[in-house]
């Protein structure tokens, strides 16, 4: 299935940092298992920091599946999310079924939405898909505010907790296994032949459709699969801050999570997932000190956004990948071409 | 596959006769502007086929008509034995056409062989992952690709990028090629080359149609020649007997032009 697969007679040059990749991936996981254990991360404050940043990493992950591979932003992200957390939340609380379920269920009613939405937008191309996006993500937030009677609008519906637990810690695992599990499905989806197909209609859509590819039918499929993973996200938040309100389909959550995204690297995958840790934990901890100035995270992510677009449109990937090129180029003194792959350095991670 | 159903205006339309691309009264406009007016021509399978005009003749409309980027206002157009009028581009990739830009069209963020295996996997070839490997690298080869495959395509000049537009577009194994001005720019040793590979493609089994401003390149390969001029087709028929006929020496090829 994976046609970017390397063959023998060039696999010299890739093999080096494939095999890095690998490395960091491990060491990068060890370290967020490990992480609630060491000062401050100890403490609930933190570690709900911790959760915070693993739901954000994940929804970077899945927007960039879309906006990095297909060049499509869609904007109502977060309301995609919400539509997941409502109908697990209110199932749960209608027919007492268990928060577990709600996961393939709101996995369910965001995908079918984002498949109809789909359909009706992704004609369009570029500004014009991403503005119909957005208006569905006001109609879902209109719905979410008027239908008091399901939802309670802005009074906020109460949602039964995921775990028979006030401790953040079992939380921040869950959610670190969605994430994880997350990356590697998209990550294997990139590398098959449809992530072919999606790389090749973001890249070039005309090129694409004289190679055979039917555009429609892969950006659907794309987009579907991303409101789907959001969905399944929206339902771990429904039932971790055990209150929802219309707020959570907010644009400004959007935004908050295309920052990240872009900040990562596009069409990377990975990058928004370790960049979501420490630039979420930041903000928190500038959000506690700037407290008389709520929005003003907004601004610092619009500044570092800016920043991103005009010094380094591959985002954080970008700088950690050519990084991980010199690591692999510089200890070169080993046995030939094969010496190369055995030697990479641990550390890249840091 | 009898390249040599010659000139005159018989071969315009010969009804009954099954070829690989047929046109019948093709007509596109834009607005008040006919762009392409009621052509009617054939191309034989085996063949290379010359499409030329002057600039704005129409011979990219009529190209983009056939290649399924815009629908044509009249008429019909018949590939492969489908009528293939309005099709979309993908369609008609995976109905047996490949083709090149005029200004190449590379995936910047892929390898120059993941390039290929783009369309080795979605075209007409519908390969499995496998033979996608091996076609696309075997393409790059016949293509005489001079970088490694694994390149990226965004480091590449602009006549490299020119054999890869040209190896994607063969690795669907295409019973027809286009070709939009494919030798624009290049050196005449460039051009020497690429003549040669053109040849061997059509002798490999492909039928080429290209529009071409390069006359030496035309004169030398193509068997027919088809003339555009304010989109309408002004002569049809063999190179030798288009370029001696008045009509088009004096619209297209200038007075001076010596053969």
């Amino acid at each position: 299935m994976v046609t970017t697969s390397t063959t023998p007679a060039a696999s010299a040059a890739q093999r080096g940092p494939q095999r890095l990749g690998l490395i960091a991936a491990v060491v990068l996981i060890a370290v967020s298992i490990a992480l609630p254990f060491v000062p401050p991360f100890t403490g609930q404050d933190w570690q709900r920091y911790l959760v915070g940043a693993a739901l954000i990493a994940a929804s970077a992950v899945a927007f960039d599946f879309t906006a990095g591979y297909i060049d499509i932003v869609n904007f109502g992200f977060a309301a995609f999310m919400g539509l997941g957390g409502y109908t697990s939340a209110i199932l749960v609380n209608t027919y007492g079924i268990s928060p577990w379920l709600g996961f393939p269920l709101g996995a369910l009613t965001a995908g079918i939405l984002g498949l109809l939405t789909g359909l009706l937008t992704l004609r369009l191309r570029g500004i014009y898909a991403a503005v119909m996006t957005w208006f569905v993500a006001l109609a879902l937030l209109g719905l979410a505010r008027n239908l008091t009677d399901v939802t309670r609008g802005p009074l906020g519906l109460a949602v039964s907790p995921l775990l028979a637990t006030n401790d953040n810690l079992p939380y921040y695992y869950v959610m670190l296994g969605i994430l994880i599990a997350t990356l590697v499905v998209l990550t294997l989806v990139i590398r098959s032949r449809v992530g072919l197909a999606f790389r090749a209609i973001g890249q070039n859509l005309q090129a694409a459709r004289a190679s055979g590819i039917n555009p429609t039918v892969f950006l659907v499929a794309n987009f579907t699969i991303s409101c789907a993973f959001a969905g399944v996200f929206g339902v771990f938040y429904a039932h971790y801050y055990g209150i929802l309100t219309p707020d959570v389909m907010g644009t400004s959550h959007t935004i908050e999570i295309l920052a990240i995204a872009y900040i990562g690297g596009r069409g990377s995958l990975w990058g928004p997932a370790v960049i979501a840790f420490p630039m979420y934990i930041a903000v928190q901890l500038l959000k506690v000190q700037l407290s008389s100035q709520p929005a003003l995270y907004l601004v610092i992510y619009g500044l570092l956004l800016i920043l991103v677009m005009l010094y380094r449109p591959d985002g954080a990937a970008g700088v950690i990948r050519s990084l991980g090129h010199r690591l692999d180029r510089r200890p070169k003194s080993g046995a030939g071409p094969a010496g190369a792959s055995a030697t990479p350095t641990p550390g890249a991670t840091a | 596959m009898g390249a040599g159903d010659s000139a005159g205006p018989r071969s315009l339309w010969t009804e009954g006769q099954m070829a690989l691309l047929e046109l019948n009264g093709v007509t596109k406009r834009f607005g008040g502007l006919t762009a392409v007016n009621n052509v009617t021509f054939n191309v034989e399978a085996g063949s290379i086929f010359g499409l030329i005009g002057p600039n704005g003749a129409g011979k990219s409309t009529l190209l983009n008509c056939l290649a399924g980027l815009t629908r044509p206002n009249a008429g019909t157009i018949h590939f492969d034995g489908h009528d293939t009028t309005g099709f979309p581009a993908d369609k008609m990739s995976r109905l047996g056409l490949g083709r090149t830009f005029q200004i190449p069209r590379p995936f910047p963020r892929m390898t120059a062989l993941e390039n290929v295996a783009v369309s080795a996997s979605f075209g007409g070839a519908r390969l499995g992952a496998r033979a996608v490997q091996e076609r696309s690298l075997e393409m790059l080869e016949y293509v005489e690709f001079p970088r490694a495959p694994h390149t990226s395509a965004a480091t590449l000049n602009a006549v490299q990028l020119k054999r890869l537009d040209l190896a994607r577009a063969l690795a669907s194994r295409p019973k027809m090629l286009f070709l939009d001005e494919f030798a624009a720019g290049l050196t005449p040793s460039e051009l020497h080359d690429i003549a040669k590979l053109l040849r061997r493609i059509r002798d490999d089994g492909t039928t080429i149609l290209m529009v071409e401003h390069v006359m030496r390149l035309i004169m030398d390969l193509c068997d027919t020649l088809s003339v555009l001029q304010f989109g309408e087709l002004i002569a049809h028929g063999d190179a030798a007997t288009v370029a001696q006929d008045e009509r088009v020496r004096e619209a297209y090829l200038g007075p001076n032009y010596m053969l």
